[in-house]
């Protein structure tokens, strides 16, 4: 009976901090920052931090869906540097709303492209995107001549920059728009159920009637997509598209953002709330130390250790439930 | 099932619509009025000025020295500092410089990584009454002053320096250029053609470092001197570059002059090694106190400063005279001039 009982509590322990242990994480890096710095609970740090975490937060929707198939993409870097390049070129000739929907459609095709690449010719997704990280990389270069694309048009700065009514950063009703499509995508339609499927068993999927290829260059489509997004709202921050320094080390940020969120790499199980939560721990972690004038090499080494620590409770929670050895 | 999601969804495109539409066309209004110019706060208290640096990264000398001057300035001036480090991150860097406006500093210097995105996270820093001084590297857009060497004058010495060694202009000279857009350091390049044409000579290879570093510098010597075989000196325009080319020509076995520009240690030890001919050294010290001098200028004695470019003098290191410049460098900063050992 007594073994019952502690076994019940685990699992609601387990249940407890599967829902709130990463928001909580996260709570408690405000209210830390917070209490260290009084410029870090300020509105305008806050938003503004919401804001920024929009360009890790959006492409991580894309990878959540990626990693929940068993697959990963690291040429989301490259591949963010590309579509700003040739979306802001495209500007003077097409206008900023034009130019904005090409990017999109650019990157969704280049993510349609790694997609067949993994599906079609077999090729792993490791090795498909990181020769794609070198060669979207080099398009870039080869593209701009290594030269910046500045960027004055309104609509696209906007984008980045805006203020909903003065006050409201844009690209977070961007970041709420693309993951609550994103949400209803996964939990209430057939196709995230088949993603779902498709990662937990892909040969139980097939056998089900699920075409596996198909949902795979879709995930990688959509990550295309959401990398699009993501490229105009960063090119927006930074008033132009920059073929060697933007995009650097992004895939790494997105996929610990994603993993960190709960996401399994062994595919099938994942959480977009968790993602969301997790860029969100990125980013206020950055810039609360940076608040606080810690080494930046020491800040290197705190994200690591946090995220190390956050990794290691999502795998007590999976304990918790009974689902596996701590 | 699927019309409601189609209606769900046409609802929130429509609603996104109407609402990204009321705000940017809102927001143009708000702009129009607002207009050019900036309104400065000024201070009669030292104690009540802070000052943000955001610092391209700790990472080299240059910019530890650079930093150095800010922070003495500060000290000097009576003001309070804060210091964040880009991390050699565009994207970090706006994020920081917002973060410094968020915590309502009084002026800002910074050292951007990427000079080209730095627009509007200034204009935003400018528009909440915060003037804002880039010390070196570049900007894009206005800014209330930028500090930046006098890097043609850097170019022109260079030239001159190997006329004296050379003093033939028949034979011929080449350059380790850099990226386009570096638009402040190809003015080197420019400065040293200048005064080579001037001198007679002829610039028979002039190539783009594509890889910032020494193994760049070293590649790149290589492409010279297959370009010109018989090439007498070479000027590189920034200081790794300069000490991999000058590695190239030792392996390769020729006796070429070579002229770096920056003053990083890793130059003067090459000068030290007979490896490097000489260098250009640039002031970082001296553009970090000068920036936060210029900010007190602004803020306390309401000096008007609006895109102003300040010239900053360099020097020409050689064997002479390296010693004497490394124990100034070493007295103004406490870093000393050659690498750690």
């Amino acid at each position: 009976m007594d073994e019952m009982k502690f076994k019940r509590t685990k699992q609601n322990l387990g249940a407890f901090w599967g829902n709130f242990g990463l928001p909580l994480i996260f709570i408690i890096i405000v209210i830390v920052f917070s209490a260290a710095n009084p410029s870090f609970a300020t509105s305008y740090n806050l938003l503004s931090n919401l804001g920024f975490a929009s360009y890790v937060g959006i492409a991580a929707i894309g990878m959540t869906f990626v990693i929940m198939t068993r697959n990963f993409d690291i040429s989301i870097g490259s591949m963010l540097a590309l579509v700003a390049v040739l979306g802001s070129s495209f500007i003077p000739r097409i206008g900023g709303v034009l130019g904005v929907i090409s990017t999109i459609l650019i990157s969704c095709f280049l993510g349609f492209v790694n997609g067949i690449f993994v599906t079609k010719l077999r090729i792993p997704a490791f090795i498909t995107t990181l020769g794609m990280l070198f060669i979207f990389r080099s398009l870039a270069y080869i593209y701009t001549n290594n030269v910046p694309v500045y960027i004055s048009d309104r609509f696209w700065l906007y984008i980045g920059n805006g203020k909903l009514f003065g006050v409201l950063p844009f690209p977070i009703l961007l970041m709420a728009v693309c993951y609550g499509a994103a949400y209803l995508l996964l939990r209430n339609s057939p196709v995230g159920r088949y993603i779902i499927a498709v990662g937990t068993n892909s040969r139980a999927a097939a056998l089900s009637g699920i075409n596996v290829d198909n949902i795979k260059i879709l995930v990688f489509t959509l990550l295309g997509f959401f990398v699009g997004v993501a490229s105009i709202v960063n090119s927006a921050n930074l008033g132009a598209a920059n073929p060697g320094l933007m995009g650097q080390n992004y895939e790494f940020q997105v996929i610990t953002a994603v993993v960190l969120g709960g996401t399994a790499l062994s595919g099938g199980n994942g959480s977009l709330g968790g993602s969301l939560v997790a860029a969100l721990i990125v980013t206020f972690l950055g810039n609360g130390m940076g608040l606080m004038q810690v080494n930046s090499y020491w800040q290197l080494v705190a994200t690591g250790l946090v995220m190390i620590f956050a990794v290691s409770l999502n795998k007590l929670k999976f304990y918790l439930l009974g689902q596996g050895e701590f | 099932m699927k019309i409601r999601y189609l209606k769900i969804a046409f609802v929130a495109v429509v609603l996104l619509t109407l609402i990204f539409s009321a705000s940017f066309f809102g927001c143009k209004k708000e702009e129009a009025a607002a207009g050019g110019g900036m309104q400065v706060k000024t201070y009669t208290n030292a104690a009540d000025i802070t000052i943000g640096f955001s610092l391209w990264t700790m990472q080299f000398t240059f910019f530890q020295n650079l930093e150095k001057g800010v922070k003495d300035a500060c000290a000097d001036f009576g003001f309070k500092y804060i210091m964040i480090d880009q991390n050699s991150d565009a994207t970090k860097m706006v994020q920081d410089m917002n973060a410094l406006v968020g915590q309502k500093v009084s002026g800002i210097v910074s050292t951007p990584v990427d000079p080209g995105a730095i627009g509007p996270a200034v204009e935003n820093a400018r528009n909440n009454g915060i003037p804002v001084v880039c010390a070196d590297i570049g900007k894009s857009g206005p800014v209330n002053a930028l500090l930046i060497s006098d890097n043609f004058k850097g170019g022109q010495l260079a030239a001159e320096f190997l006329d004296g060694k050379i003093k033939d202009p028949a034979k011929q000279l080449a350059v380790g250029n850099c990226l386009p857009q570096w638009t402040y350091a190809r003015q080197r390049g420019e400065g040293f053609l200048s005064k080579a044409l001037e001198l007679t000579y002829n610039v028979g290879a002039n190539i783009i470092v594509q890889n910032p570093s020494a193994e760049g510098g070293y590649d790149t010597m290589q492409q010279i001197l297959s370009a010109v075989p018989d090439v007498s000196g070479v000027f590189f325009v920034s200081g790794r570059e300069a000490v991999g080319a000058a590695q190239a020509i030792q392996a390769a076995g020729k006796d070429i002059w070579v002229v770096g520009y920056n003053g990083d240690p890793e130059e003067f030890q090459a000068i030290k090694d007979g490896i490097l001919d000489a260098t250009i050294l640039q002031e970082p010290y001296y553009i970090g106190y000068r920036s936060v001098e210029i900010l007190k200028e602004i803020l306390m004695d309401g000096k008007f400063y609006e895109n102003v470019e300040v010239p900053v003098d360099v020097k020409l290191v050689t064997p002479e005279n390296m010693d004497q410049i490394a124990a100034d460098i070493l007295e103004k900063t406490g870093n000393s001039a050659f690498p750690a050992e």
